[in-house]
């Protein structure tokens, strides 16, 4: 590729300009969950901390259930990934490869329900899935996702299209059912874009904040999200703990992004272009 | 992602469940419900340093009888109202709550709640009601039936830095004309680098400052909203006084940050202010940063505490209290057991001096002269003089409430949102007032209208 | 007539073999869309607090929105918020994501490392950006205003202010400054990590000949990015515009947050996504939640109606195809 670039001195001067502006926040972040409580309180500008104080992270850790917030988190994740990976490629698998009657517009009418604010649902899902008995479950946050949501259909959806009709003909002339399709050649040759709808819905969960405010009551079934804001409203004072606790729930999050950065940035590409 | 390093993932995932999974059974804390007795759910506000006095309660209660089991789970206050209402509508409410917001006539009002004449006689209400301190009674009460029981009350009064004070050759205020003359004389408006006020207005404070000019928020018997009275707009008027002289956007951005919420360090203590309105909570505050002086062998630094300042021949020992309150919520599976708690925590039938032992354990003002006569309380009082402060002003009549109306929670804040304006926002205080009255008295004949 | 009976039951057999398919999504789409967006619907013409049945008033709560609106009050200030956060984010991360995009699109060493960077703030949950950016943006104790003051520079009140930097009046009145909803656009443009990934993906797949062509027709860089990558760009941004404000419109966790669940101060952070809330859930009033709640979709139908409207005037498209 040749593409003109500014001088390297010029480009590199700019770029790490850019990214320390960048960093700095996370950086602070970690530098003050690292100082003890008065340090702060005395000295709240200085950089490097005086005394080192690695404990704060194990009195946000004691301070709030932080491994039952974290189990919960794990099994919302996980509860979501698999519902939204189930619900969303069977409801991509009908809209792009299979031939309907209204298809383009059940399409349309998919596609618009994404201009639609969960604020306009959010009372009357409340009491439907109260009905149901999930109030106050995990449940509540999981179920709906074994509902299938348009963005991670439309993702699913542009991929699955990129795979040639000809591979589904050939099995259909073998005696292939639409299922049999589904599962033995779409699945597992959407491998990458299974695993892009699975990160994005991952974070979404990890990071989902007002469904844990409306639906869970017992401490015992907070998440991580929700047990952090909970945790600024009890100690807004200890800002020390309060960056431990923010960088224990950033780090996973951060972690998975960098194990798996192709993924993060293929998914978005590909949501953002095709569009 | 190859097929691979997706294996992976989801193995790391697994590990850090499984591990999770293990530190929160070591860590587990949650106590059995012994075999017979039957369990009460009980959510509450508390934080910091008074949650384990709340759980030393439900302990002492869970072995005083053998019928009942206290379960307390905290839940901090700013989305405890959402989290209560939503688990009325959601069908699983707790058996019992305690906190602090003006919300009792709301939930009262939509039938939220169970009334306390549904619990026990109406002969033990009576008893109760009179126990009771005035402010108490009126904060439990919506349409002349109990419906909370008001356990403790929360009283402000000026604190002051005693050496600062001194420092300038001033004394504690008595009246609103000696604050003024102490706020400027140590900090002179004008002066742009000020890292230290005499004293900068709350907007939270205008029920305070409102009633100490001797206003009334709401006439009761004409069902009239009075947010726009005289008395009240020059009060606001003269907290926005302050803002004139010293700016509007330094006095926001001073101000704001004292708000955070409860567990906040006390910005007297932190050397910004010279005299500040808070609440009796600080007491132990001040005598910790005392006995910790002391123990390092340093000069003790002299804080002190008086009565909100006065107008001259206005209303002494005056201000707007708020009180934590018991409610059972409708749908609640064990009333009773509720009902047994709340007496024993708030000394009512019998328990003055367990309650006595709560009050001098979190530093609470009690809901009832009773209490404050038992001797281990009195005791506590002599060891905080400061504290006896705040215990006599309980008793004044010239402490108030939020009226208990319907859209009481929708009142308070209307009338702080003005005080913004006025404050924050430089809009004059008479406008900022009387539009909110008129939004209040719009909102309050909407919710009589609305059915019950 | 025999022809059409066939391909009628062509069709059905179709739909009979989608469906199994669709039921997943179809039946959430009937309960958790179609139900809730009706009734929300029907509610918003109603009183009604959930514990006991919707009173029919007719078009009482809108008239009160209305009301509002003229008096600048809640639901005026809470619309004025919301615009004034949506028009200055978005334009603002569309900008600074095509700038980052376009340094890392140069071909020098280490652009991995930058890119990582530039992308992991968007991954920071809001609720822990929202704490950091609290601590950050303190007036007395936060860095950015000490590093500011020691620029010789005096401090924003960032969240503890009601100003407004970006409405021009203010300068007339000498209130400019930067306030809440300044800060809440500095955090969003801090995570604008997605969109410049959008950026760079569609910077790669410019064909080079096209530069090659301007840069012999003697177009210097400048001229080079204006008339050839801009409007080969011109489709992403369009794309990002929509969603930007789509998420802007309805932007939660972090405005709760930072406002302590209220607009604070003096309601210069209640957004209508606030309102809804609080409402629904501190006033109780489910009917005029919901109105508040339609009048917030509405918005966002009329903003994306406009946006695909302006598109042909600015979108670049060389097959012609409408998007």
């Amino acid at each position: 590729m040749r593409r003109s670039s500014p001088p390297w001195f010029v480009a590199h001067g700019l770029l790490i300009a850019a990214a320390s502006l960048f960093a700095l926040p996370l950086v602070w972040m970690l530098l003050s969950s690292l100082k003890p409580a008065a340090e702060l309180a005395a000295d709240p500008h200085r950089v490097f901390p005086r005394e080192w104080r690695p404990a704060n992270y194990l009195d946000a850790v004691t301070t709030m259930p932080y491994f039952q917030y974290l189990l919960n988190s794990l099994v919302l994740c996980a509860g979501s990934v698999i519902g939204t990976l189930w619900s969303c490629s069977l409801a991509a698998y009908a809209f792009s490869r299979m031939r309907w009657p209204g298809r383009n517009a059940v399409f349309g009418l998919l596609i618009a329900t994404m201009l639609l604010p969960w604020h306009v649902t959010m009372v009357p899902k409340f009491l439907l899935i109260s009905e149901l008995g999930l109030y106050n479950t995990l449940g509540a946050l999981i179920a709906p996702t074994f509902l299938g949501d348009a963005f991670s259909i439309f993702l699913l959806r542009q991929f699955f299209l990129t795979i040639p009709e000809e591979l589904s003909e050939a099995a259909r002339l073998d005696g292939c059912t639409e299922w049999g399709i589904y599962w033995r050649i779409i699945l597992p040759l959407s491998g990458p874009a299974l695993a892009t709808v699975a990160l994005f819905q991952f974070v979404a969960a990890w990071n989902d904040f007002s469904g844990p405010l409306l639906y869970l009551n017992d401490p015992a079934r907070f998440t991580l999200a929700y047990g952090l804001e909970q945790f600024v409203s009890s100690y807004s004072s200890q800002t020390n703990l309060l960056m431990a606790a923010a960088v224990l729930f950033t780090l996973p999050i951060v972690l998975l992004f960098l194990f798996a950065q192709r993924t993060f940035i293929r998914g978005i590409a590909t949501s953002g272009l095709k569009g | 992602m190859t097929k691979r390093e997706w294996k992976q993932l989801v193995a790391v995932v697994a590990l850090v469940a499984v591990i999770a999974l293990a530190l929160r059974e070591s860590a587990s804390s949650r106590v059995e419900i012994p075999a017979g007795r039957s369990e009460v759910v009980f959510w509450h506000f508390w934080g910091g340093k008074d949650r384990p006095v709340v759980e030393e309660i439900c302990r002492r209660f869970n072995a005083s009888q053998q019928e009942f089991f206290v379960r307390p789970i905290a839940m901090p206050g700013n989305n405890l109202d959402l989290k209560f209402f939503l688990s009325v509508a959601g069908g699983d409410p707790p058996d019992l709550l305690n906190q602090d917001d003006p919300i009792v006539a709301d939930w009262a009002h939509r039938g939220a709640l169970v009334p306390l004449d549904e619990l026990t006689s109406l002969t033990e209400i009576d008893e109760l009601s009179k126990w009771l301190f005035p402010a108490a009674r009126e904060i439990g009460s919506y349409n002349g039936r109990m419906v909370a029981l008001c356990n403790g009350l929360d009283i402000r009064a000026l604190y002051y830095n005693g050496d600062l004070l001194a420092e300038h050759n001033l004394s504690p205020p008595k009246t609103i004309a000696e604050l003024d003359h102490a706020a400027r004389t140590i900090a002179p408006p004008g002066d742009a680098s000020l890292t230290r006020y005499g004293y900068l207005p709350d907007p939270r404070r205008l029920w305070s400052w409102g009633i100490v000019f001797g206003g009334e928020f709401y006439h009761p018997s004409s069902g009239h909203v009075t947010a726009d009275s005289p008395q009240v707009i020059a009060a606001l008027d003269w907290m926005a006084s302050y803002s004139r002289d010293y700016g509007a956007d330094q006095v926001a951005r001073y101000r704001k940050g004292d708000q955070a919420l409860p567990g906040a360090a006390f910005p007297l203590l932190e050397g910004r202010y010279a005299m500040l309105m808070d609440g009796q909570w600080r007491v132990s505050e001040i005598a910790a940063v005392q006995e910790a002086a002391r123990k390092r062998g340093e000069a003790v630094p002299n804080y002190g505490v008086v009565p909100l300042p006065a107008l001259p021949d206005g209303r002494k020992n005056a201000g707007w209290v708020n009180g934590n309150f018991f409610v059972v919520p409708r749908g609640a599976k064990n009333p009773r057991g509720a009902w047994a708690f709340m007496k024993f925590w708030s000394g009512f039938d019998g328990h003055e001096d367990e309650a006595a032992r709560a009050c001098t354990a979190g530093g609470w003002i009690p809901a009832s002269q009773h209490v404050v006569e038992q001797p281990r309380f009195q005791e506590y009082l002599n060891r905080h003089p400061m504290f006896r402060t705040f215990v006599e002003l309980a008793a004044s009549p010239n402490q108030r409430p939020t009226p208990a109306v319907p859209g009481a929670q929708f009142f308070q804040d209307e009338v702080t949102r003005a005080a913004e304006d006025a404050i924050y926002r430089s809009l004059p205080a008479e406008q900022a007032l009387t539009e909110a009255t008129r939004r209040i008295q719009t909102r309050l004949e909407a919710e009589r209208d609305a059915p019950q | 007539m025999e022809h059409s009976t066939r391909h009628r039951r062509r069709q059905l057999r179709q739909l009979t073999a989608a469906l199994p398919f669709l039921a997943p999504w179809l039946i959430g789409f009937a309960t958790l869309i179609a139900y809730p967006f009706i009734a929300s619907l029907f509610w918003s013409f109603t009183s009604y607090d959930m514990l006991s049945p919707p009173e029919f008033v007719g078009v009482e709560n809108y008239r009160r929105l209305a009301e509002e609106f003229v008096r600048g009050e809640r639901f005026g200030l809470a619309v004025w918020n919301t615009v004034y956060f949506a028009l200055v984010s978005v334009p603002l991360s569309i900008v600074l994501g095509v700038a980052l995009a376009v340094m890392l699109s140069w071909n020098i060493r280490g652009r991995a490392v930058y890119r990582t960077l530039f992308f992991l703030p968007s991954v920071v949950p809001a609720v822990a950006s929202s704490v950091l950016w609290l601590w950050l943006l303190d007036p007395q104790a936060g860095l950015v205003n000490y590093l500011l003051t020691g620029a010789g520079l005096s401090g924003p009140g960032w969240f503890n202010s009601t100003a407004e930097a970006a409405w021009p009046l203010a300068w007339f009145r000498g209130t400019w400054g930067f306030g809440s909803k300044d800060a809440l656009v500095l955090m969003s443009l801090w995570g604008v990590g997605n969109f410049m990934i959008i950026y760079l993906a569609a910077l790669g797949d410019v064909p080079v000949q096209l530069y090659e062509a301007a840069e012999l027709d003697g177009a210097g860089p400048l001229r080079r990015f204006w008339h050839v990558t801009l409007p080969l760009l011109t489709p992403v941004i369009f794309f990002n515009l929509v969603m930007g404000l789509i998420h802007a419109v309805q932007a939660f966790t972090q405005v709760y947050i930072v406002s302590e669940g209220q607009g604070a101060p003096a309601g210069s952070t209640l957004m209508l996504s606030l309102y809804v809330f609080l409402a629904a859930f501190k006033y109780l009033e489910m009917g005029y939640a919901s109105a508040i709640a339609w009048s917030m979709f509405v918005l966002i139908v009329l903003a994306t109606w406009g946006l695909f409207r302006s598109s042909r005037y600015w979108v670049f498209d060389p097959s012609g195809a409408r998007l």
